[in-house]
C-alpha cells in the first residue's frame, strides 16, 4: 500500500513536470487541457508504464477523478468482455515501442462499458529513446452500437430467407413426389384398364365382341404409349412424335408376325407442346392402324411413314400400297368419328389420296412459333 | 420356357401370365412379394422371368433380380419407372416400361424367349429397352 502510494506520487511529480516543463502560456499544453479528445500520457520509465497525466475529457469519459487515474495503468479501464487479443495487440505494440490504433471496449468507473478508438503513440526524445506514450480515446459506442443493431438485422434477414428456402425446397419436394406418384398410377390405372379388357376379351365367345373390345383395347393403349412417352424429354412441355410414331408402328407391324407387311419409316425429331400429344397421337394410330390392317390382306403392302416439318408445318404421312378392302361399317364409322374430332380439336388437315392400290394420307398441323411454344 | 411373373398388381400378373402362355411357354408361378419370389426361385428354377420393381413389401424387385442373376436366370424388370434401374441393371438382360401394350409385350417375349434360347441376333422390339442400350446413354442412372 505504501508503495503504491508512492509511485502514485512519483507518477503525479511526473506530470507536475511534464506540465512544468512548458510555459505557462504555451498553447499545447493549453489545448491538450481543453479540447474534446480524451487523452492521457503515460511514463515507461516508471514501474508498470502508469498514466502520469490525463485531461478533463478523458475524466469525464471514464468517471475517474485525477486522483484515481493517475498512478495507475490503463489496464484499469479493462474489463471482464475485453478483448484479450485486443489487449496482447496493444501490449505488443507498446513493447515494441510502435503506435497501435485498436478498437477495444472499455469500462467506465461506474462498470457501464463503451466502444474504444484508442491510439497510442510512443513519444521520444532527441536521442530516440522513449520518454511517454500518448493515447487519445474515442467513444464509438453509438457507431458500433447501429453497426450491431445493422448485423443483427442482417442475421435476422438471414434466417428468414433460409427459413422460406427452406419452406419452398419442403413444397418443391412434396410436389415432385405428387407428381411421380400420380405419373405413376395413371400408368397402372392405364394397363389395368387394358387388363380388365383383355379379360374381357378373352372370355367372350361372340367374335363380333371380341372385336370390339379389341378395337377398344387398340385406343386405351395408344394413350398408354403416349404416356409412357411423355415427361421423358428434358423440356417435359414437349412431345417426340417421331419417337411414338416409331414405337407405335414397329410394335404393331412386327406383332402382325407377317414379314409381307414391309415397313419403311422417314422420321425426323418433331417435338410438338405436350398437350397436342394425346390427340395427334390418336390420329396417327387411326392412320396406322388402316394401313395395317390393308396390309393384312393376303398379299401384304409395303407401309412407310413420313413425320417431318413442312415449311415449318408439321406433316405426318402415311402411305400404304396394298390391296383395298371392305372395312366393318362400325369400326369405320367409329376411326372416321375419332379422325374428325381429333383434327377439329388440332386444327390439323387430315388428306386422303386414292391411287390404285395406293393410299397416301397426309396430317398436317399448321404451326406458328407462338402456336408451338404456347402449352 | 419355364417363366416366372414377379408382379405385386394380380390383374397385371394374371393377364401377363396369359400372354406368356399364349407365346407357347409355361408360368412356374405369380409372386407378389420378394419373400415369395426367392421362395419360388429356390425351389423351382426358372428359365426366365419378369421382375416389377415395386413389389408388396417395397421396391425390393432390384434385390430380387440380383438372386435371379445370381442364379443365372435371365430376366428383365417390367416397370413404371426404368430410371429407378441402377446403373449395372442389376444383372437383367433389359427393362420393359408399363404400360406395355399387348403387341410390345408379344414382342418383347419373343425376342427373349429367342435368346434364352440361344439365337440373340434378333433386333431388339421398341417396348424393351435393352441394358447395354441404357449403359450407353449419357445421363440415364
Amino acid at each position: 500500500m505504501q508503495e503504491q502510494d508512492r509511485n502514485r506520487t512519483d507518477a503525479r511529480d511526473a506530470g507536475d513536470r511534464l506540465v512544468a516543463g512548458h510555459v505557462r502560456e504555451d498553447p499545447f499544453a493549453a489545448a491538450f487541457k481543453a479540447t474534446r479528445m480524451p487523452m492521457i500520457v503515460t511514463d515507461p520509465k516508471q514501474q508498470d508504464n502508469p498514466i502520469i497525466f490525463c485531461n478533463e475529457a478523458f475524466r469525464r469519459l471514464t468517471g475517474y477523478s485525477d486522483d484515481e487515474v493517475v498512478g495507475r495503468n490503463c489496464r484499469l479501464l479493462q474489463g471482464p468482455k475485453t478483448d484479450p487479443a485486443t489487449i496482447a495487440a496493444i501490449r505488443s505494440a507498446i513493447n515494441a515501442g510502435q503506435d497501435i490504433a485498436v478498437d477495444i471496449l472499455n469500462y467506465r468507473k461506474d462498470g457501464s462499458i463503451f466502444w474504444n478508438a484508442v491510439f497510442i503513440s510512443p513519444v521520444r526524445d532527441d536521442a530516440g529513446s522513449i520518454i511517454y506514450f500518448f493515447a487519445s480515446q474515442l467513444d464509438f459506442t453509438n457507431v458500433k452500437s447501429r453497426e450491431a443493431d445493422l448485423a443483427a438485422a442482417r442475421h435476422e434477414a438471414e434466417a428468414e430467407v433460409a427459413k422460406h428456402t427452406a419452406n419452398l425446397r419442403a413444397a418443391l419436394d412434396a410436389r415432385s413426389l405428387l407428381v411421380h406418384e400420380v405419373d405413376h398410377r395413371v400408368k397402372n390405372n392405364l394397363l389395368t384398364m387394358a387388363s380388365i379388357v383383355k379379360l374381357q376379351a378373352r372370355v367372350t365367345r361372340d367374335e363380333g365382341r371380341k372385336q370390339t373390345l379389341m378395337a377398344v383395347l387398340n385406343r386405351i393403349e395408344a394413350l398408354s404409349t403416349v404416356q409412357r412417352k411423355l415427361f421423358t424429354l428434358d423440356d417435359v412441355s414437349k412431345f417426340d412424335m417421331s419417337d411414338f410414331t416409331r414405337e407405335l408402328v414397329t410394335d404393331l407391324v412386327s406383332a402382325t408376325g407377317r414379314d409381307d407387311i414391309r415397313l419403311s419409316l422417314d422420321l425426323a425429331p418433331l417435338l410438338v407442346p405436350a398437350v397436342k400429344a394425346t390427340p395427334l397421337s390418336l390420329i396417327v394410330n387411326e392412320l396406322v392402324g388402316d394401313a395395317v390392317r390393308r396390309g393384312l390382306n393376303d398379299g401384304g403392302g409395303d407401309i412407310h411413314v413420313v413425320v417431318r416439318r413442312l415449311n415449318g408445318d408439321f406433316l405426318i404421312r402415311i402411305e400404304d400400297i396394298s390391296e383395298p378392302v371392305e372395312q366393318d361399317s362400325e369400326s369405320a364409322e367409329l376411326g372416321s368419328m375419332l379422325l374428325k374430332a381429333l383434327a377439329q380439336q388440332l386444327g390439323a388437315k387430315i388428306e386422303k389420296k386414292l391411287e390404285g392400290r395406293k393410299t397416301v394420307v397426309d396430317v398436317v398441323l399448321l404451326v406458328g412459333e407462338e402456336q408451338e411454344n404456347s402449352h | 420356357m419355364r417363366v416366372l411373373i414377379v408382379e405385386d398388381e394380380m390383374l397385371l400378373a394374371m393377364e401377363l401370365e396369359s400372354e406368356v402362355e399364349m407365346a407357347g411357354h409355361e408360368v412356374t408361378g405369380l409372386a407378389m412379394s420378394s419373400s415369395q419370389a426367392l421362395e419360388q426361385i429356390a425351389n423351382e428354377k426358372p428359365d426366365f422371368a419378369f421382375v416389377d420393381i415395386h413389389l408388396m413389401d417395397g421396391p425390393t424387385g432390384i434385390d430380387v433380380g440380383r438372386k435371379l442373376a445370381e442364379a443365372d436366370v435371365p430376366y428383365v424388370f417390367v416397370s413404371g419407372n426404368i430410371k429407378k434401374i441402377p446403373e449395372d441393371f442389376a444383372g437383367a438382360l433389359g427393362a420393359i416400361e408399363k404400360p406395355y401394350t399387348m403387341n410390345g409385350m408379344k414382342n418383347a417375349l419373343a425376342y427373349v424367349s429367342a435368346v434364352v434360347m440361344g439365337d440373340k441376333d434378333g433386333l431388339p422390339p421398341a417396348s424393351l429397352v435393352l441394358a447395354t442400350e441404357a449403359a450407353a446413354e449419357p445421363g440415364f442412372a
